[in-house]
């Protein structure tokens, strides 16, 4: 009985992929990368309402884990390989297992969907919906001047992006020591509020 | 013109994420939850981001350079966020956030 539920769950991860692959590759008679980013998207798309929506909170991190490792692939295809290395690395190396660490030391019983969803839900659904019909608006009817090829960033010139010092031309050494400051001051700060005993301050 | 070659592809679909992130912040209970909206919503900030660093020649490099400090910041975000989260369970033994009322009463 369980093997067909995972059979089903599987079939149906299966179709979430595949469909709008097919659908853009036959109907729209898209390029392979048309369809791989239809495909992406679908699935950054799925387990993120999916993250969102379910009831048991260690399956919203393992969907998480999910759509991160789509919109990797998506940061692939916009020509930043770069990018979807660090994504992989930072989001779903680090933060995805930071995060269930989290949901296991504070677990509690799987509550009924009154108590996963706050009072406020079907409002907060409005907004949502409300806040991605607008944004779709706006970013189809700006003109972006943007061109219609990917410009692929090589991982050498994104590195002497980084570090340059030529006069002249933007640059982010001082952004970047900044952000190893901030890196430094949330370490410490995570240490000092998770090694704080129970008994003492607030 | 394909849609893997279209900007505003890009830029609907991390609409539609970061839609999906404020719902998820909005309506859930669990604290955690939240934070993992919070992290849906970032990377829907970072798609934009590359996107715009793809498609417009100007912004060549500028792109993938702030999408990895966005990145940087959200683990240092999500490292706080979790640590006071766990810091509070301590103190009252559940994750849901509508229990925490100890500045109303």
């Amino acid at each position: 009985m369980r093997a067909w539920l995972y059979l089903i769950a599987a079939a149906v991860a299966g179709g979430i992929i595949t469909t709008p692959a097919l659908f853009v590759l036959i109907l729209l008679g898209g390029s392979f990368d048309d369809a791989l980013v239809a495909s992406l998207g679908t699935l950054m798309l799925a387990a993120g309402i999916a993250v969102v929506s379910m009831r048991d909170i260690i399956r919203c991190g393992l969907a998480m884990i999910v759509c991160f490792l789509a919109l990797a692939g998506l940061y692939v295809t916009l020509g930043a390989p770069m990018v979807a290395a660090a994504q992989v690395i930072v989001y779903v190396g680090a933060i995805s297992v930071l995060i269930l660490f989290a949901i296991m030391l504070t677990s509690e019983k799987v509550g009924s969907a009154r108590l996963t969803f706050q009072t406020q839900a079907a409002p907060a659904a409005v907004a949502a919906i409300v806040i991605a019909v607008l944004v779709s608006l706006a970013a189809a009817g700006t003109d972006w001047g943007a061109v219609t090829t990917v410009i692929p960033i090589a991982t050498e010139s994104l590195a002497f992006f980084i570090f340059n010092s030529d006069v002249g031309t933007q640059q982010y050494v001082l952004a970047f020591e900044a952000v190893s400051v901030l890196l430094l001051a949330a370490v410490i700060g995570g240490v000092f509020l998770a090694k704080r005993e129970p008994g003492q301050g607030a | 013109m394909g849609i893997s070659e279209q900007l505003n592809t890009y830029l609907t679909l991390s609409g539609i994420l970061f839609a999906i992130g404020t719902f998820g912040f909005l309506a859930r209970r669990n604290a955690i939850s939240m934070l993992m909206s919070i992290e849906l919503m970032l990377n829907a900030v970072n798609l934009t981001i590359v996107a715009f660093g793809a498609f417009i020649p100007a912004l060549q490099g500028d792109g993938a350079v702030i999408a990895l400090m966005v990145m940087a910041v959200a683990a240092a975000e999500a490292t706080v966020g979790l640590a006071i989260v766990v810091a509070i369970f301590r103190n009252r033994k559940t994750p849901l956030v509508d229990e925490y009322d100890a500045m109303r009463r």
